[in-house]
């Protein structure tokens, strides 16, 4: 019942839809996209260097000769899923950590928090740059630096809503018929905690993707010549005056992701606000 | 009156006006102390600090500097300089025959030295007279003037060394066009004109303002802007718009290093010399000098560019030949091809470089893979023969030894490789002892035959040194070591 209303909610959210629109767009063409345009994003020409857009290139070529449009299309599976796994590692490890934290409590939460409090004290960017660097340059690694920056900010959120609900009645009841204590975690606590967390996991996957766009910008994501629209940027920031194209749909490309996940995160915060509720 | 006053004052402000020239650098230079500097970029400042015993000519030759003559006795192992005279430290110390005893020998013993290598074969460096010093060596080593042309013949304040020791980099001391005045790491080294050089009316201008710009478009951007006078290198993309600018000149011209691909080939892949020459015919030099450089590298087959003792017109720059590759491939127990891993370092030039051989060789069927690492590592991982390929190349020296004994021979520090031929050995240590040129350029040759067969290092091409600087710059001398030689430059 309060699902479906939640769903009414967000369709009627103008702009929520338009963002949810968009991603599906970015969805598709990463799913399609390879089948629609007649190159492969890494097969070089070098008789065709930085040709501006054309019926043959609708996006133009880059500094080696390889289709825009492809590399765009190819970096929308780089970019979307490191944006998702990385948040879904984030989400099932933090939210791991915050569940056991915020429901034993003591100690242990303590010390569990104290250390994502020292994790969160770091900025986002500077963490996640230092533990790509370390680690080593690749879409994996860089996933994973995200997914550990990320992390800390799901472990806070999801200990806050355990703590204030599992005082309810609800808990209490299942503690009361001998339930056991992963079975309250898992059937109980969680569906009752999920709003705020699908929110949460939104607006983060649209941070994750700049961070990767940012990784992959500074050379230490994906390595060339697999496409990402970081890397494209990086590759393009020195033709700026001479191939303007060559920055433009990778930028525009990173601008619209992101902007959808914002949009739905806006959409879903609205749409499962208790205070709408009555 | 008040307004009077206020003319003739900003007149007499005019008239008194600091001129600058300030240069753009690709990297902050590590160190300016002559002696612990490995670092090419470390050469440009150093230049202005310090005047060496020999200089280098436009047409590579070696001139006078700090040695006004000497004479080279028929052995060849022993050198008599005769030293100019009157000529002042920037401490005011003075320049003679213990100073040049001093520095030779501080390179040859300090704990530490780079130079210790090129001067490896001094035996003895001694006081003749006042202005007279007189060098021995071990056997004959041709390429002595020309190692003496550069850091190991920079001349340092005897006194300001002993007195700052490991610290003289920050702190140094020369007889050079200009003084030290300060340094701020990562942003700035700022130089003045030495008012009481040896030669008079020299320096033409009252400051040197050096400043690194690693970025190549930050680099272009404060050249364009006015806020840096001269920068080097212009990136090849960027090689049009300064051209095209009616403010500004554009200087290319071959340098004297060379580039290419390290194959290890003490294991792995390309320990199996087929594999190395498979590899190596898919290379397209002419490809990569249009698609990377705009048409602004030489393509080569050799380390010593044109216009250097060694260079050999007749040595063929080998085409493209996937067919060729394929058969070696096919020898070699692959014929569908094999990977690899190429090292390289960051930028967008050598990303894209490292991306036109890949492509290349998948032509062959040879998968490339390839991985980024910052220069340092890169450094570390050649060293220890911990790779598989490297994009690394050479700045170059001006006498073909520079270019190629360290490299080439067996244990030379700069050999990457891990090659090891006797044969190469023995005629790389005799080109060494001959004098005569014809001579020497025909022993190297024949070493770079047998170095082009086994393969141990792909030479693809010589980069130019390119210079970007505005109109108001004038008389910049253009040598082909690439260091820009200021003691004369005049601005308008």
């Amino acid at each position: 019942m309060m699902r479906s209303k939640a769903v009414r909610r967000f369709l009627s959210h103008p702009l929520a839809v338009v963002g949810l629109l968009v991603l599906l767009l970015l969805l598709m063409m990463a799913l399609l996209g390879p089948v629609m345009v007649p190159y492969s994003p890494e097969k070089t020409d070098f008789d065709a260097l930085q040709r501006p857009p054309s019926q043959k290139h609708l996006f133009g070529t880059d500094e080696l000769g390889r289709d825009v449009l492809a590399r765009v299309i190819f970096g929308a599976r780089i970019s979307l899923t490191a944006g998702l796994v990385s948040v879904f590692v984030a989400l099932v490890f933090g939210g791991a950590i915050g569940l056991v934290a915020g429901y034993y409590g003591g100690n242990f939460d303590r010390v569990l928090m104290r250390l994502m409090d020292a994790m969160l004290a770091f900025p986002f960017l500077v963490l996640a740059i230092a533990l790509a660097a370390v680690l080593g340059p690749s879409l994996q690694n860089t996933m994973l630096a995200i997914a550990v920056v990320t992390l800390p900010i799901f472990a806070r959120i999801v200990r806050g809503q355990v703590l204030t609900e599992k005082t309810r009645e609800y808990v209490q009841a299942a503690r009361a018929v001998g339930a056991k204590d992963w079975s309250i975690l898992i059937r109980h606590l969680v569906p009752n905690i999920a709003g705020p967390l699908i929110v949460q996991t939104s607006l983060s996957t649209a941070n994750a993707i700049l961070a990767e766009a940012t990784l992959s910008f500074l050379g230490l994501g994906v390595q060339p010549p697999t496409p990402s629209w970081g890397s494209m940027l990086n590759a393009a920031r020195g033709y700026l005056a001479y191939a303007p194209w060559m920055s433009l749909f990778p930028g525009v490309a990173i601008f619209l992701a992101v902007f959808a996940f914002n949009l739905i995160g806006d959409g879903l915060r609205d749409a499962f606000d208790p205070r709408l509720n009555r | 009156m008040k307004k009077l006053v206020l003319l003739i004052s900003l007149i007499a402000g005019l008239a008194l006006a600091k001129t600058t020239i300030t240069v753009g650098l690709d990297a902050d230079p590590p160190n300016l102390d002559p002696v612990f500097s490995n670092a090419l970029v470390d050469r440009q400042v150093q230049n202005q600090l310090y005047d060496k015993l020999v200089d280098l000519g436009s047409d590579l030759k070696i001139i006078p500097m700090l040695a006004q003559s000497w004479i080279v006795e028929e052995s060849g192992t022993v050198y008599v300089f005769k030293l100019r005279q009157g000529v002042k430290f920037h401490d005011g110390t003075e320049f003679d025959a213990n100073a040049v005893k001093f520095n030779l020998e501080r390179s040859m013993t300090a704990e530490g030295s780079r130079r210790k290598g090129e001067l490896s074969l001094v035996k003895e460096v001694k006081v003749v007279d006042k202005y007279t010093v007189q060098v021995t060596l071990k056997s004959a080593f041709a390429p002595f003037l020309a190692v003496l042309s550069d850091r190991s013949g920079m001349m340092v304040s005897p006194t300001a060394a002993q007195k700052y020791g490991k610290d003289f980099g920050n702190n140094p001391v020369g007889t050079g066009p200009f003084k030290f005045v300060e340094r701020k790491r990562q942003d700035k080294i700022v130089l003045a004109a030495n008012e009481s050089y040896w030669q008079r009316g020299l320096p033409k201008v009252d400051e040197l303002i050096y400043r690194p710009f690693p970025d190549d478009d930050v680099r272009l951007a404060n050249l364009l802007s006015g806020a840096a006078t001269v920068i080097s290198p212009v990136a090849p993309k960027d090689l049009n718009s300064v051209r095209s600018n009616p403010d500004l000149n554009l200087f290319t011209f071959p340098g004297l290093g060379h580039q290419g691909v390290w194959l290890n080939v003490t294991k792995g892949a390309f320990a199996n010399p087929v594999l190395r020459r498979a590899f190596a015919a898919t290379i397209n030099r002419e490809t990569i000098d249009r698609v990377v450089f705009l048409g602004t590298a030489l393509p080569s087959n050799g380390p010593f560019a044109p216009g250097s003792l060694g260079y050999d017109p007749k040595i063929a720059v080998p085409k493209q030949d996937i067919s060729l590759a394929k058969k070696l491939l096919a020898d070699a127990g692959k014929p569908g091809g094999f990977s690899f891993t190429l090292l390289t370092a960051p930028g967008p030039v050598l990303t894209q470089l490292a991306q036109v051989y890949q492509a290349m060789a998948a032509e062959a069927g040879i998968q490339i893979k390839i991985e980024q690492v910052e220069f340092g590592t890169l450094l570390d991982k050649t060293d220890k023969k911990d790779y598989e390929a490297a994009l690394l190349g050479w700045s170059g020296r001006s006498d073909p030894d520079g270019n190629i004994y360290d490299f080439m021979r067996c244990g030379g520090p700069l050999n990457s490789s891990g090659y090891c031929n006797a044969k190469v050995d023995q005629l790389l240590n005799r080109a060494r002892t001959i004098r005569l040129a014809e001579a020497r350029a025909a022993i190297y040759s024949e070493a770079l035959k047998i170095i082009q067969s086994d393969l141990p290092y792909i030479y693809v091409y010589h980069p130019q040194i390119t210079i970007g600087a505005s109109k108001r710059l004038a008389a910049l001398p253009l040598v082909p070591d690439g260091i820009l030689r200021f003691k004369s430059v005049e601005v308008k």
